[in-house]
């Protein structure tokens, strides 16, 4: 009795899941629908920055914006971007789960003549336009404002998974910051060096008690390469009365650690106007929509300063590890530290009463 | 002495020194393999290392990261011998530990107000509640519905991390209550140097006491006797190696930094040298310590305890003999909630807040701890100590691998060699026995 029923269940929701396949995509009657695949939706930065800018910007030109959830699994991806092509999507904006294993993909889309943006993470594949922050430059910049407030001394460096090459990305940023010259020199000692699974909180920590005990707390600087691990480094260094006085590093701008920022806890945390990013994405989803060649596609001219790519607001050829050219727009990220606390909170990216709580007195933007 | 009845002679032979004295004391030697590869582990870092493996502020430190695992070890032991496994725990883990970041930084200072003395207690006792919640509910699921332990803790890791998720719409939450955050560790978080003392006497008292009290009891019943000589070693061993665990504990002081600023706000002038505080027996350690003590009473000497084993041996016996097994399976899942529950007090303390990704992975390394440890998958065959010894060898290797430099990926696959081969050695030496 069970079984029949369930069966029934099961018919009825295959038959049901084709038909949603198998319809003839319907367009606006503007024309530009945007399909949208992301990998990891859960993420709180993606829904909560990303996708608005970028709706926002597809809608202000006239398309229609779509959009899957891979749920952090690339064959999940690749059904995906299939059904979003079918929903008769004009251009797809991709954020990758793995940049090989979505080559099948975007072997569909360009026989189906569908330009492909690579958003935030490289796609090997020199037909599509990268549209991403820099990097390395994001770990250029940590090390950066950490070198200048220790400019000699024992540096522990907490760097993230080793599988994602976003971790070596950022060390060789910092390595070019002039934390090589100085190890090369002498000034700095690196005493502990190591990847962290899957970028995990407690794993940094656990990492960052290692480096402590082995050293015997003599630690002068940490150079963390994500905000998620420098909440286990800030509470590590709290067990043994060092937090506060040695500066950390982190990136994505998280709540907790711009508040970190303001305590004096954490020194500076590169975040990406992910805004911006979404608004350069979904403008460049329009301008290919209406026909415009790569090479030929800018950035918005509303973008604000502090994240205007450095090479100006056209397109850049981008030379990938395997040695391809895609055309990109790279935007520039953006350190912050106590002194420009005010821009994450004037963008709204962050409320006062978040970033300032607890916040040390000498802070310009909590008086 | 003729007062002595032996029910039971003595055996007579002799099998030369080692295994003699195995058979006189009656020690378990899975544990007592476990013991030594814990010995060889920290002897071999410690030499690796010229010695700095061995200092105080690194054995204490990987014993305080063990402390979160081993808990919910404990657990899994009965878990996993009544036949069942828990998949869900780190996902509990995470849930809970949230919800403490929460309860402390949100709701509970607008209802008891900024600061209140008890906040730590209603805090924990919620968060203890919430993790037998959802125990009960899995185990219900499980012993009264039929679903496969398997299946359920399986969705109950989905559903519940996605759960963090949407309690902290995304965010990571920090500050905690300052009575909490002792149950972190750290110099701040231990028991400092007199408490710890007591302790390690206090353990030493209780050993005396059980073994002269199990003598007692055998001589009473006609059992045979150990050799005094046994009694006397065993005893002499138990002591010493605790009241040396104390020293090392008391011998980790206060960094500089945590030490001036006590004396400043103290007023205590700053001796030659700094001011010498010892931190003592962290606070997490001495959770593990009650939370193994019960824990092994429980599975040994309560009628629930004896009933999980039962079931674990035959099931369907057990049922026979008149056991509520349905009832008895539910308590073993909300035991383990109560367990994560702990866990996460301690997980949370140690980072003073809650991040979306705090228990994430725990359950292999919990699986592991038990089964190193000898819990059987086959079911009716596990021991608490082992489990938290289990989890003590894991970290060790994994601490010691850091700290001579090999990277993370190389540490996982030493983990995963050293969980078959431990599993292996025990499973060839049943097969030989048998």
């Amino acid at each position: 009795m069970a079984r029949g029923r369930l069966a029934a269940l099961i018919a009825a929701a295959l038959i049901g899941s084709a038909a949603c396949t198998s319809a003839p995509g319907a367009t606006t009657a503007a024309g530009c629908t945007v399909g949208v695949s992301w990998n990891n939706y859960q993420q709180p930065r993606w829904a909560k920055a990303d996708e608005p800018a970028m709706k926002t910007a597809i809608e202000a030109g006239g398309g229609k914006y779509i959009r899957t959830d891979a749920q952090d699994k690339e064959d999940q991806q690749l059904s995906d971007i299939d059904s979003l092509i079918n929903q008769g999507a004009k251009v797809l904006i991709v954020l990758a789960k793995d940049n090989k294993a979505i080559l099948p993909a975007i072997e569909k889309a360009k026989a189906a003549n569908i330009p492909v943006i690579s958003y935030d993470r490289l796609i090997e594949d020199a037909s599509t336009f990268y549209i991403t922050f820099d990097n390395e430059g994001v770990g250029t910049l940590m090390a950066e404002e950490i070198l200048k407030a220790v400019p000699s001394g024992n540096y522990v460096v907490i760097k993230g998974h080793k599988a994602d090459p976003n971790a070596d990305f950022l060390r060789g940023g910092m390595d070019k910051a002039g934390l090589k010259a100085k190890v090369d020199s002498g000034d700095i000692k690196i005493v502990f060096e190591d990847y962290t699974d899957t970028w995990r909180t407690e794993a940094a920590q656990e990492n960052m008690e290692t480096a402590l005990a082995q050293s015997n707390n003599d630690v002068d600087a940490v150079l963390s390469e994500n905000d998620s691990m420098a909440i286990g480094v800030v509470a590590a260094l709290d067990k043994v009365g060092l937090a506060g006085t040695v500066p950390v590093s982190g990136q994505d701008g998280d709540e907790a650690n711009l508040n970190n920022v303001a305590k004096g806890l954490q020194l500076v945390d590169v975040w990406k106007d992910a805004f911006a990013l979404g608004e350069t994405a979904g403008a460049a989803a329009i301008q290919l929509c209406t026909g415009t060649k790569l090479a030929d596609i800018t950035a918005p001219s509303t973008l604000k300063d502090h994240v205007k790519p450095e090479a100006g607001n056209k397109a850049q050829p981008f030379t990938t590890p395997n040695g391809t050219t895609v055309q990109s727009i790279v935007l520039k990220p953006t350190p912050i530290t106590a002194a420009n606390l005010d821009i994450p909170i004037s963008l709204n990216w962050i409320t006062k009463e978040k970033a300032c709580a607890g916040a040390k007195p000498d802070v310009a933007a909590c008086k | 002495m003729a007062d002595v009845p032996a029910a039971f002679p003595q055996q007579a032979r002799r099998r030369g020194g080692l295994l003699d004295l195995a058979q006189a004391t009656e020690v378990d030697l899975r544990l007592f393999g476990m013991v030594v590869a814990l010995l060889a582990i920290v002897v071999g870092f410690g030499v690796a290392t010229g010695g700095r493996y061995l200092e105080p502020a690194n054995l204490v430190t990987l014993s305080v990261q063990t402390a979160a695992v081993a808990i919910i070890a404990t657990g899994m032991v009965l878990v996993i011998v009544s036949r069942n496994i828990d998949l869900s725990v780190g996902s509990i883990v995470g849930v809970v530990a949230m919800s403490y970041a929460l309860l402390m930084t949100d709701i509970l200072p607008g209802v008891l107000g900024l600061g209140h003395p008890l906040m730590w207690v209603v805090a924990l006792a919620l968060g203890l509640g919430i993790g037998g919640f959802i125990g009960g509910v899995q185990g219900f699921i499980i012993a009264y519905v039929g679903v496969p332990s398997f299946i359920v803790t399986l969705g109950g890791l989905l559903i519940l991390r996605g759960l963090v998720w949407v309690l902290s719409s995304g965010a990571s939450v920090a500050g905690l209550d300052p009575t909490f955050q002792l149950l972190g560790g750290g110099p701040t978080g231990s028991i400092g140097g007199p408490a710890s003392w007591t302790v390690g006497i206090g353990i030493c008292i209780g050993i005396v006491t059980l073994i002269a009290y199990n003598r007692r009891q055998r001589r009473k019943f006609g059992f045979p006797l150990r050799p005094m000589w046994a009694e006397i070693l065993i005893t002499g061993i138990g002591c010493a190696v605790t009241l040396g665990l104390v020293y090392i504990a008391n011998s980790y002081l206060w960094p500089a930094p945590l030490a001036n600023r006590y004396a400043e706000a103290h007023g205590i002038p700053i001796p030659e040298g700094g001011l010498r505080i010892e931190s003592g027996i962290p606070w997490p350690l001495v959770a593990v310590l009650v939370v193994t003590v019960v824990m092994s009473f429980i599975a040994t000497r309560r009628r629930f305890g004896r009933s999980v084993f039962a079931i674990g041996g035959n099931p369907e016996a057990a049922e026979l003999a008149g056991i509520n097994t349905r009832w008895t399976i539910m308590k073993t899942f909300i035991l383990m909630g109560v367990l994560c529950g702990l866990s996460a007090a301690i997980a949370s303390a140690r980072l003073n807040g809650a991040t979306l990704d705090v228990g994430v992975g725990y359950e292999l390394y919990v699986i592991a701890a038990a089964v190193i440890g000898g819990t059987s998958f086959a079911g009716g065959i596990g021991t608490i100590p082992g489990a938290v010894l289990g989890a003590l060898v894991m970290q060790s290797l994994a601490y010691g691998l850091s700290f001579i430099g090999l990277s993370s990926p190389i540490q996982n696959i030493a983990a995963g060699i050293v969980l078959i081969l431990a599993v292996g050695f025990d499973s060839y030496n049943r097969r030989r026995a048998s």
